[in-house]
């Protein structure tokens, strides 16, 4: 017998009210906060792997607490890396780096951090409420994002080059250019043509998203530690500000993260666009709308975009895991497996015959998201002091992190390699004022780019760029990037006219 | 040198170009002509503004600056020293996870870079190699069983 949603509802909530199911939340929240902290050998999918044996024999629902209530932690506390190490966290907190660490630098760990958690709570509740919304809705509108639409918002996002190459046009655009091309590396799906792999077998499968950018932003990072001999020559900044001040900011801009989380469910709801993306796009679209800003100069609003987007966004996952029964990712598919194995099948079918379990997932991420917050701020302020750790400790930590984050991706040798080639393109990179940020949405784009170009013209011909979801985009598209490239105009005419104020004031003065 | 980073940039776009004469055009449009070829063009423009020193007369374009920009401010010798010897120790890590293993290697470079770059006592500089070891060890091999590579040397 079908229950009405408010029941199932009901229901889903009353099946949490158990002692074990509880414990198991905690549980699964602390290894989520813990995982979130460890080096980068130590992700969700390993948790997830580690788990599964475990859960698959307790009870679905104590199961599920545990796996939801780690991955949904995770999330929120994954600012703690970028914004105390300059390291990018796990995929989908990458983009935090640009404003986390020159805040954390300025003293300002215990605010970057206090606005991550907040925005990161935010976010996941307004994942978790759209997931309880999207359950009688989200069917048509998944089916209707084709690969033409998809590779219309690919290349929406990559007009966001426009905003992250800065003050530097053609550098970014190379930049760009650049890790479009590195993302061609490896043998192409579509005509199995190798490309760039020059007899490499490690080429083959391409060269590691993650590895690129830890390498690129951890080891210039590190280095600025071993320059100025941080604690020993040079003092470093006293922890100035609260974790409530960064609270502040993000109820200040709560507009910004209601516009960040929708990006972030939408790009959790839409297959294929995958969480290396949310973080970029999120904060894109910041950098974009917001006025006034100081954005990768330690800007509050760079972290509350990307914070509040991936957190967000495993809410929209769920919605594609849960209502249609296909993972986002290595986590979700995991998460399949765990369901399949209590008998449960994701899908339409689930949402027919198991609704109030759907509505306990979504409680439980709900809930989970309250309790990581709360913890967040709790560990926050003891951890902020690491910012005042002196580099004899801290680059060899970053060190630890760095290399065991690179080697855990294939545990291959030539991965450190790699790690070393890219840490010297990074430095340089950033020495000579090629954006690096550029080059990583490039990077995280190309494939995806491709593969959704190669599907639209495969299957639909030229008459793909008729579809009217496609002209919709575009227009979209078109419009945004008009918008970035006139506001670059605006502000290059101020900047030039405040030159030549300047140069003639100077003159005047000189005469 | 920064005309270096970018005839770097136009080596590996000339290489790219190369590289992918021969092949199919669907494996070429996104390397070749979204990427290698207007990468080229962008970086004989850069080249022109870096010989003639346009950027410096017109001033950087309006904007934000979206990247850290390097704001160590130390005489040149200094920092070139500083910047080898990180360099130095980092590669020495990654040489050192290859030879004896990521179990060993990233405790001995804890306790030797703290030791002689940081000058800290013996004492602390063991605690922090344990600590070290205790986390790879301990955590990834002895309680989550997730073995990683022996070193060259002991495999």
């Amino acid at each position: 017998m079908e229950i009405s949603l408010f029941d199932a509802a009901a229901k889903g909530f009353l099946n949490l009210l158990h002692l074990q199911v509880l414990v198991a939340m905690l549980i699964g929240v602390s290894i989520g906060t813990f995982t979130a902290v460890a080096p980068q050998g130590l992700g969700m999918p390993l948790v997830y792997a580690i788990a599964l044996p475990i859960v698959i024999k307790w009870e679905p629902v104590t199961g599920i607490a545990l796996l939801i209530g780690a991955s949904s932690v995770s999330a929120i506390c994954a600012a703690y890396l970028p914004i105390l190490f300059g390291i990018p966290g796990g995929s989908g907190s990458q983009a935090t780096v640009l404003d986390g660490y020159p805040m954390g630098k300025r003293g300002e760990a215990r605010r970057a951090l206090g606005a991550s958690f907040m925005a990161g709570g935010m976010g996941c509740l307004i994942g978790t409420f759209t997931l309880a919304l999207a359950i009688p809705a989200a069917r048509p509108l998944i089916y209707l994002m084709g690969s033409p639409e998809l590779f219309v918002v690919m290349l929406w996002g990559l007009s966001m080059v426009a905003v992250l190459a800065g003050r530097r046009p053609i550098k970014g655009l190379i930049a760009a250019a650049l890790g479009l091309l590195l993302a061609t590396v490896g043998q192409q799906a579509q005509s199995g043509v190798m490309r760039f792999v020059f007899d490499q077998p490690y080429l083959l499968d391409g060269i590691s998203i993650s590895i690129i950018a830890l390498a690129m932003f951890g080891i210039p990072s590190a280095l600025d530690l071993a320059l100025t001999k941080l604690g020993v020559e040079q003092k470093a900044v006293p922890l100035k500000g609260k974790l409530l001040d960064g609270v502040k900011d993000t109820l200040r801009n709560w507009w910004l993260v209601l516009r960040c989380s929708f990006v972030g469910v939408w790009v959790g709801i839409v297959p294929g666009l995958g969480s290396q993306v949310v973080d970029w796009l999120a904060y894109g679209h910041a950098a974009q709308s917001c006025k006034g800003g100081n954005f990768g100069k330690g800007d509050v609003r760079g972290v509350i975009a990307p914070e509040s987007a991936n957190d967000a966004k495993d809410g929209g996952d769920l919605v594609t895991t849960l209502l249609l029964g296909f993972p986002q990712g290595v986590v979700t598919a995991l998460f399949i497996v765990a369901l399949l194995a209590w008998g449960f099948v994701p899908g339409p079918e689930m949402v027919k015959k198991n609704p109030e379990l759907i509505y306990s997932v979504v409680w439980l991420q709900g809930i989970s998201g309250i309790v990581g917050t709360l913890i967040g701020f709790f560990l926050a302020a003891q951890l902020a002091k690491l910012a005042e750790v002196r580099y004899t400790f801290m680059v060899p930590i970053m060190f630890i992190f760095i290399l065991m984050g690179a080697f855990s991706v294939n545990r291959d040798p030539v991965d450190l390699l790699v790690v070393i080639a890219f840490g010297v393109l990074g430095y340089f990179m950033r020495r000579y004022g090629y954006p690096r940020p550029a080059m990583i949405l490039g990077l995280v784009l190309g494939d995806l780019m491709e593969k959704y170009l190669y599907r639209s013209v495969a299957s639909y011909g030229f008459s793909w760029l008729q579809r009217p979801a496609v002209i919709i985009l575009l227009i979209l598209a078109t419009a945004s990037f008009v918008f970035t490239v006139r506001g670059r105009m605006k502000s290059s005419q101020k900047a030039s006219s405040s030159t030549l104020g300047g140069a003639m004031a100077r003159t005047a003065d000189e005469s | 040198m920064k005309a270096n980073l970018t005839l770097f940039f136009l080596a590996v776009f000339l290489v790219a170009v190369w590289a992918g004469r021969d092949w199919p055009a669907i494996a070429k449009i996104m390397p070749v002509y979204v990427a290698a070829i207007p990468g080229l063009i962008l970086v004989v423009i850069q080249l022109y503004r870096e010989a003639t020193g346009w950027e410096t007369r017109r001033g950087r374009s309006g904007g934000m600056e979206m990247d850290e920009v390097q704001e160590v401010k130390l005489d040149k010798q200094t920092e070139f020293r500083r910047t080898l010897q990180y360099f130095g120790w980092f590669i020495g890590g990654a040489v050192g996870i290859w030879l004896l293993g990521i179990v060993i290697a990233l405790p001995l470079l804890v306790l030797l870079y703290t030791l002689i770059e940081g000058r800290e006592k013996w004492m602390t500089s063991l605690v922090a190699a344990g600590c070290t070891y205790l986390l790879i060890w301990g955590l990834f091999e002895y309680m989550l069983e997730s073995r990683w590579p022996q070193g060259l040397l002991f495999g």
